[in-house]
C-alpha cells in the first residue's frame, strides 16, 4: 500500500476495496476527480457505486446527470446488487437531472452565457450545501463543458465549482467522455489540468477480446499506485479491480 | 471393469490431495472422461468440502449430459469459461459463465470471491480443467502468469488446487512448465490404470 501523509478522516473511501488500497486509503477529501473513459467504459457505474458506498456509511451524496435521463439511470442501476433503492428514498443518495434545473432557471439548454454559467454554479453550490452532501457526481462534465462556450468559461466553471465544494469538504467525481483509443483525458483538454485527480478507464485487447483496465493517472496529495489494473463489472459486485496479467502486452 | 478404473483413479487423486496443496494431472486425452468422472465421484463423496470447478474444456451442459449425477452435487460451484465462446447461451442457475477464456482476471476474481464466502474452517479445493485449453485460447506466457498468480493466492488462503494438463502435440514444453509449478504431478497412463 502506498504511503500517505493524510489521516483517515481526510480521505474519502470509495468503498471499492482495491481502489482504496491503490489510493492509499481513499481520495483526499474535497478533491475533484475526473473519471475518464470512452462510452461504455463504466464511468456512471463507478460513480454511482462511490455514492452508494458513501451513503451506506452515512455520507450523503448527490448525482447530477446530464447525459442520461433519470428513469434510464435508475433502470440500469436496478440490475446491480449494490444498488439499494432505499438509499434514494431516504435521501442519502439524490439523483438530479441537470437539464430540468437549467430549464427551470430559464437557461438556454444548449449554450450558456457567462451569466448562465454563474447562475448554474450557484445552484449547484446551493444544492450541495442545502443537502449537506459529502459526495457529489456530475455525469458528465463533458456535456456541461459543451454548453460552456470558451476554454476560459470551462476553466472558470470547473475551478470555482471545485473550490467551493472543497470548502464544504465535499469530494467530487466528474465523468469525462473521450473518444476510444485517443490518448487524452478530456474533450477540451482543460478539465484534466484543473482537476485534482484523474481515474482512467480504458481497455487492452487480448486475442481480439477487450479487457477493461483502470489506472490512477494522478491524485494530488497522495503517493498513489500507478499500475494499470484490470477492471471488471458484474451484476453482483459492480466495479471490481484485479491485478492485470500483462505478459506480451 | 470401468468402475475399477474409476475407483483406481479416485484413489490416486484422493491420496495425492491428502498430502499436497497443489497437484497437476498430466493425462492423454483418451483418459479425460474417466478422469473427470473419478474427480466428480471424489467430490461427491466428501460433501463437507467446498469445490470450484473451472471448466475451459467442455461446456457445463456437455459435462452434465455425460455425467448427470454432477447436477446433484451440492458442494461444487462451476465457472464455465467455454459455453459463451461456443455460442451456448443458457443461463443455468448457480453456474458462473465467463464470456471468454481470455478473461483470465475475471476467472481469478470469481474464484476468490466464491471462496471468500466459504466458512474458513471448510476445506477448499479448486479444479482447473484445463491448462491445455487455457493455452489454446491465450498466449502461453499469460497463462503461466495467471497460473502463478492463482497458485500463490490459493496457497496464501489454504486452498488446494488440482489442474489438469491434457497432453497435446506441440504443447509439451508449455504444459510441463506449468505442471511443474505444482507440489505433485500425477501422470495418468493407460498402462497404470
Ligand atoms: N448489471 C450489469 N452487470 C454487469 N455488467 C453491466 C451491468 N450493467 C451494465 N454493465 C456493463 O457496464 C457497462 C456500462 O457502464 P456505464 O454505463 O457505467 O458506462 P459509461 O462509461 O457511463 O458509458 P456512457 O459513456 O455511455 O455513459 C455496460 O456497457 C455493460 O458492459
Ligand atoms: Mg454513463
Amino acid at each position: 500500500m502506498p504511503e500517505t501523509q493524510l489521516k483517515e478522516d481526510e480521505l474519502c473511501e470509495t468503498g471499492i476495496e482495491k481502489l482504496d488500497e491503490m489510493l492509499g486509503g481513499g481520495i483526499p477529501t474535497g478533491s475533484s476527480v475526473l473519471v475518464v473513459g470512452s462510452s461504455g467504459s463504466g464511468k456512471t457505474t463507478l460513480c454511482m457505486q462511490y455514492l452508494i458506498n458513501g451513503a451506506k456509511k452515512g455520507e450523503r451524496g448527490v448525482f447530477f446527470t446530464i447525459t442520461e435521463p433519470l428513469f434510464k439511470l435508475t433502470k440500469n442501476l436496478d440490475t446491480f446488487s449494490f444498488y439499494d433503492k432505499k438509499l434514494i428514498e431516504s435521501g442519502m443518495v439524490n439523483l438530479i437531472d441537470l437539464r430540468i434545473i437549467t430549464e427551470r432557471l430559464g437557461l438556454n439548454t444548449e449554450k450558456y452565457t457567462v451569466e448562465d454559467a454563474s447562475a448554474l454554479l450557484d445552484i449547484l453550490k446551493d444544492i450541495a450545501d442545502e443537502l449537506n452532501v459529502k459526495r457529489l457526481v456530475i455525469d458528465s462534465i463533458t456535456a456541461l463543458c459543451y454548453r460552456l462556450q470558451t476554454p476560459e468559461m470551462i476553466r472558470d466553471f470547473i475551478f470555482k465549482l471545485g473550490s467551493s465544494l472543497a470548502a464544504m469538504n465535499c469530494t467530487t467525481l466528474l465523468t469525462s467522455e473521450i473518444p476510444p483509443c485517443k490518448f487524452q483525458y478530456s474533450q477540451y483538454g482543460i478539465e484534466e489540468f484543473i482537476s485534482d485527480g484523474i481515474l482512467f478507464l480504458g481497455d487492452v485487447e487480448r486475442k481480439g477480446d477487450l479487457i477493461r483496465t483502470f489506472q490512477i493517472v494522478k491524485m494530488r496529495g497522495t503517493a498513489h499506485d500507478r499500475t494499470k489494473t484490470a477492471m471488471l463489472i458484474s451484476t453482483k459486485n459492480g466495479v471490481e479491480l484485479e491485478t492485470l496479467l500483462r505478459s506480451r502486452e | 471393469m470401468v468402475n475399477i478404473l474409476i475407483d483406481g483413479l479416485m484413489e490416486r487423486i484422493s491420496s495425492a490431495i491428502a498430502l499436497n496443496k497443489s497437484i497437476g494431472i498430466l493425462l492423454p486425452s483418451q483418459n479425460y472422461q474417466e478422469l473427470i468422472q473419478a474427480l466428480f465421484e471424489r467430490i461427491k463423496s466428501k460433501p463437507d468440502e467446498a469445490w470450484i470447478y473451472v471448466s475451459v474444456t467442455k461446456p457445463f451442459l456437455n459435462i452434465s449430459n455425460q455425467l448427470p449425477f454432477i447436477t446433484e452435487i451440492k458442494n461444487i460451484r462451476f465457472i464455465d469459461c467455454i459455453s459463451r465462446t461456443a455460442g451456448i447461451s443458457n443461463s443455468t442457475k448457480n453456474i458462473i459463465f465467463i464470456e471468454s477464456p481470455t478473461m483470465l482476471e475475471k476467472i481469478g476474481l470469481e474464484i476468490m470471491n466464491i471462496f471468500k464466502e466459504v466458512d474458513p474452517k471448510t476445506k477448499k479445493y479448486l479444479v482447473i480443467d484445463s491448462l491445455t485449453n487455457l493455452i489454446i485460447y491465450n498466449d502461453p506466457e499469460i497463462v503461466t502468469e495467471f497460473f502463478h498468480n492463482i497458485i500463490n493466492r490459493t496457497r496464501a488462503r489454504d486452498i488446494n488446487i488440482i489442474s489438469l494438463a491434457i497432453e497435446e502435440e506441440g504443447m509439451e514444453c508449455y504444459l510441463n512448465r506449468l505442471v511443474n509449478l505444482n507440489d505433485k504431478i500425477l501422470k495418468i497412463r493407460d498402462s497404470f490404470i
